[in-house]
């Protein structure tokens, strides 16, 4: 469990940071979009997993 | 009220190169593109991350997909690996890439080099746009 968790943090900071550098200019923005971009990844990823488990667990 | 109207906005970072050489360059090293027209920060985030993004897909035995042309879904894997250039072409040429399908990371190999090459279209089709001047 804690290693799926790990690899899909990993991914979703990875996503979050080509798309915080590639959508704005300023280093602040940057940060602010890939911290958002990165929250919503995870919680997402997270939420989807436990409706899976709901419907098929 | 007139429409508004889409004005190309001149780049003082251009490069003189042509949008198709940059997006050549950015394509084949993921970065090159936006070293290029001069935004240095970006492109060390885009090559650290994208070569990254590849270099654990290799490391948690995930495939270099071969263009199948039987196999739609290993053609598309394939096709998606082949847009980060150079990283895909050495970990070929070194013998990289075999899959380890009965690892538990396999998948997750799989996903993490098919993302990176995904997302390194997404950055060249952004050096497209500023080369072009639609971006700034």
């Amino acid at each position: 469990m804690a290693v799926h968790l790990s690899v899909m943090a990993l991914f979703a900071a990875a996503v979050a940071a080509i798309f915080g550098v590639l959508v704005h200019d300023a280093p602040r923005d940057q940060v602010r979009l890939a911290v958002r971009i990165f929250g919503g990844l995870v919680v997402g990823a997270y939420l989807v997993g436990w409706i899976m488990i709901g419907l098929y667990g | 009220m007139p429409s508004p109207s889409v004005t190309p906005v001149p780049d003082r970072r251009a490069s003189s190169a042509s949008p198709l050489m940059l997006c050549a360059a950015a394509w084949f090293v993921p970065g090159a593109g936006h070293l290029l027209q001069g935004r240095t920060e970006k492109a060390v985030v885009f090559f650290v991350v994208l070569v990254g993004l590849f270099t654990i897909g290799l490391g948690f035995g995930g495939r270099l997909f071969p263009f199948r042309a039987a196999e739609p879904l290993v053609f598309l894997a394939a096709a998606a690996e082949w847009v980060l250039g150079l990283p895909r072409l050495v970990a070929a040429l070194g013998g990289f890439g075999a899959g380890d399908v009965v690892r538990v990371t396999y998948e997750y190999g799989n996903t993490f080099l098919i993302a990176a090459g995904l997302l390194n279209a997404l950055v060249v089709l952004d050096v497209y746009d500023l080369a072009i001047g639609r971006r700034s």
